[in-house]
């Protein structure tokens, strides 16, 4: 046994984060950790790291009592985070943030800049990874950073790797990559712990899993044991309709339409929204997905091409034009572009609709209370009161907060930009039902999401693109591989696997 | 209940810091001493009010205290060529607004940070100050303007009643208005209220006017206690006016400020140089006194937060 934790507790200001927390990991295995959002699973991570010292309870590594003060002596003893956020220094080239702070004490002070370079390209090599050394880490994708901090946990000797949700910013084929390097790394007697969401990525990865709700440690098993409805039922606490199927409703006339558009990368996107229907939209990352919710939305206007809204042409060039003619956009990045998370929740729930909640020039408080109110119950927003600053809460309740928004605001087009991103699965569930009652009202919604299961689960058709194109229109009931052969660049022959289409490799 | 008294921590200290004075010293504690503070407070306050809608907005202005030396002097030259005082008064409001109104147009249309439009400012606006003056002071007014910076109505100064309108109004924006909502909005998350659809250029640049306004009329009130238009006045205010609100808990990143905070904040200000004057403390160690406090006061807000936010993950 390499790790084991035991009744671990740890509280902030008064709140239990953490009440019972156990875990055992093995030697070269790799270790699922999952639970909602505030189940604890984090700061359990981070206690095993020495970022948060526990309160009570034990922690074995390598069988002796140990108790981190410091992230530094969590490493000395061979154990490294790979964080969510990258933690690099974004000025200092690959081979700085590898040996960051492990320079070697014989140079005395002085950084020898062409010995760090080689020593940090013999790690990298050994790996088999494609990182040049000497390249600025600011200039690297998602994926090259968490390299990054993986060379950096592997050249400090790590034994027990704990990575941090690695791949809700990744795109498919990094994510594969990360997978094959978490094999490689289990291969090699390395310890990983994973934090996932995601339950798709479970088989791919996994040998155990251990499921944390509300603090403390519920279930470990194996994952053969375990069905995906088993993993969300010991997560949630009780048993959810992990399928869920919006019923198809009868369409009704075109609200939104996007003739022959270009932009950037987009070209010629024609496309159509109708009353009361969802419509998906599937493609790789970089297909151009977002930057075509952000031409409709105002904040990129087309170089060409026409937006029209109920029939109208519409010609914004900022936001505010396309949320004047009725458009909402529910963007990707939900803390940086869809919330003032300093702000209370009622502020931001009003914020697109001011003059709703004003007479005279002046707000008055108690019509935004109330409108706060409505819509916190309307949307089960769960808070304690609309005062609550929006940064306090979980992420699914941030994101009912953004609908609540452009609900309170009367619109009619809802752009759903990655609406699951980064939230856990029962809230998930009621994103898709806000979504559908939308639908039923008459909105017309259109939903970018990476998640192939969910495009298919929730979309009424699906528009796929490819390159800036859309590629094609699927029916909702499709599979997941058509909506792959359509947005992979190059079409394959029939005959491929469905595996080898999946996979284009773009990197 | 610790967070809740971490909050009122910079009025306890208002108030401690009173009644320390109270019993150190005999001569705190009266009628024109008091008089006297409230004086020299209400010019940095007016200001402060104006800085404090530009900090809720993540901005800064520095230009404030070359603003009060223009709007002064164009208002005193007024009175001096013979325009009835109120209408002077208007003037160096005037003057003040179109001052703002250039900051916020340079900050909003060729998007430069504002520090660096207003350390520009800064210079600009005094060197024109003292262009237009050639340097000299505008004395020779009539003794009736002394009533803005030194009259007294009801037996209380007659600035601090300009304060006090000033603040209500002031407070009035920043909780009752679209205005002061958008501010706090853009502090927060300028993206965030830029998707929402607020028209962040036009009121980011009505934030910069009003606080151009503001040290316009701290400008007159200056003018009017010194009897003179300056184009020296006002130098370093900008300093205290900032100090004031981030004292008063205004957050330089944006998102943060209260009109109430920003006004103990100055008369925190002002009781420390009013009790070290009193006690006879050595001018050169006031202004280390001075630095301590914001440093500290910063200090123990950041402490608080700190606690505030460490939320489970």
């Amino acid at each position: 046994m390499l790790l084991s934790l035991q009744g671990v507790q740890k509280s902030f200001g008064g709140v239990k984060a953490l009440r019972d927390g156990n875990l055992e990991v093995c030697e070269g295995e790799v270790h699922l950790l999952m639970g909602e959002n505030g189940a604890g699973k984090s700061t359990l991570m981070k206690i095993v790291a020495g970022m948060f010292r526990r309160d009570a309870g034990q922690m074995l590594w390598r069988g002796q009592p140990v108790s981190f003060a410091r992230p530094a002596e969590a490493s000395a003893q061979g154990i490294a985070m790979v964080h969510q956020e990258s933690l690099l220094a974004p000025h200092l080239s690959v081979a700085e943030n590898i040996f960051l702070g492990h320079e070697g004490a014989s140079t005395g002070g002085w950084v020898n800049r062409g010995k760090i370079n080689e020593r940090a390209a013999r790690v990298i090599a050994a790996n088999g990874f494609r990182l040049d050394p000497a390249t600025r880490v600011a200039s690297l994708t998602p994926a090259g950073k968490q390299l990054v901090e993986i060379c950096r946990a592997i050249a400090q000797g790590s034994s027990l790797l704990i990575f941090d949700e690695p791949t809700s910013s990744l795109s498919e084929s990094e994510t594969r990559e990360v997978f094959r390097i978490v094999r490689e790394l289990c291969s090699r007697r390395i310890a990983v712990i994973y934090i996932t969401h995601r339950l798709e990525e479970l088989r791919a990865i996994g040998d155990r899993v251990t499921i944390l709700r509300d603090g403390a440690t519920v279930h470990t098993a194996h994952l053969k044991e375990l069905t995906r409805e088993d993993l969300i039922q010991h997560m949630v606490g009780r048993p959810v309709n992990a399928i869920y199927r919006r019923e198809p409703q009868p369409r009704g006339k075109a609200l939104l339409q996007v003739e022959n558009v270009s932009r950037g990368i987009l070209r010629e996107i024609s496309l159509s929204l109708h009353e009361g229907e969802i419509v998906g939209l599937g493609g790789l990352m970089g297909a151009g997905r977002t930057e075509l919710c952000r031409v409709i939305f105002g904040l990129d206007p087309p170089d060409k091409g026409v937006i029209r809204v109920a029939g109208r042409a519409i010609h914004s060039k900022t936001p505010r034009q396309a949320v004047a003619a009725g458009i909402a956009l529910i963007p990707e990045d939900r803390q940086n572009h869809g919330l003032a998370l300093k702000l209370p929740i009622a502020h931001n729930i009003t914020m697109p609709d001011l003059a709703r909640i004003s007479s005279l020039g002046f707000l008055r408080s108690n019509r935004e209370t109330n409108l706060a109110n409505e819509f916190r119950d309307r949307l089960r927003i769960r808070c304690s009161t609309p005062q609550q600053l929006a940064g306090r809460l979980s992420g699914g309740n941030q994101q009912k907060i953004v609908i609540a928004k452009w609900v309170a605001r009367g619109a009619r087009i809802f752009l759903f930009d990655e609406p699951t991103r980064g939230i856990d699965v029962a809230a998930k569930q009621e994103v898709f039902e806000q979504m559908d009652k939308l639908a039923r009202q008459g909105a017309a919604i259109l939903m970018v999401s990476s998640e192939l299961p969910e495009l298919v689960q929730v979309a009424d058709r699906i528009l796929v693109m490819c390159e800036g194109r859309i590629t094609g229109e699927l029916p909702g009931r499709t599979t997941q591989e058509e909506i792959m052969r359509l947005a992979a660049p190059s079409a394959p022959r029939p005959g491929d696997s469905a595996e080898a289409r999946a996979l284009p490799d773009r990197t | 209940m610790m967070q809740r008294l971490q909050r009122l921590l910079p009025f306890l200290t208002l108030i401690v810091l009173f009644f320390a004075l109270t019993i150190a010293t005999p001569h705190f504690l009266t009628a024109i001493n008091l008089a006297s503070v409230a004086r020299q407070t209400a010019v940095i306050n007016i200001m402060a009010l104006g800085m404090t809608l530009v900090i809720i907005t993540g901005g800064i202005d520095l230009s404030v205290g070359s603003i009060l030396a223009i709007a002064g002097l164009f208002g005193a030259m007024g009175i001096k060529h013979g325009l009835p005082i109120p209408a002077a008064i208007f003037v160096g409001i005037g003057c003040g607004l179109l001052c703002g109104l250039v900051n916020g147009l340079m900050i909003t249309q060729f998007r430069i940070n504002p520090f660096i439009v207003t350390l520009g400012t800064l210079e600009a606006y005094r060197g024109l100050a003292l262009v237009v003056s050639k340097g000299l002071p505008v004395h020779e007014i009539p003794d009736s303007f002394s009533f803005l910076g030194d009259g007294n109505l009801l037996g209380v100064p007659f600035s601090l009643w300009v304060l006090a309108i000033c603040a209500v109004l002031m407070h009035l924006v920043l909780e009752h208005t679209k205005l002061g909502r958008y501010a706090f909005a853009i502090g927060s998350n300028s993206a965030a209220a830029y998707y929402a659809g607020v028209p962040i250029n036009f009121h980011l640049t009505a934030v910069y006017a009003i606080a151009g306004m503001l040290a316009g009329l701290a400008g007159m009130i200056e003018a009017s206690r010194l009897m003179t238009g300056q184009p020296t006045a006002g130098q370093g205010y900008e300093l205290q006016a900032i100090a004031a609100v981030v004292i008063g808990g205004g957050s330089l990143v944006g998102g943060e400020g209260s009109v109430v905070g920003t006004l103990i904040g100055a008369f925190i200000i002002g009781l420390l140089s009013n009790g070290s004057d009193l006690l006879g403390v050595n001018p050169y160690w006031q202004q280390v006194i001075i630095g301590a406090v914001i440093i500290a006061a910063v200090a123990f807000d950041e402490l608080r937060k700190r606690k505030l936010s460490v939320s489970r993950a």
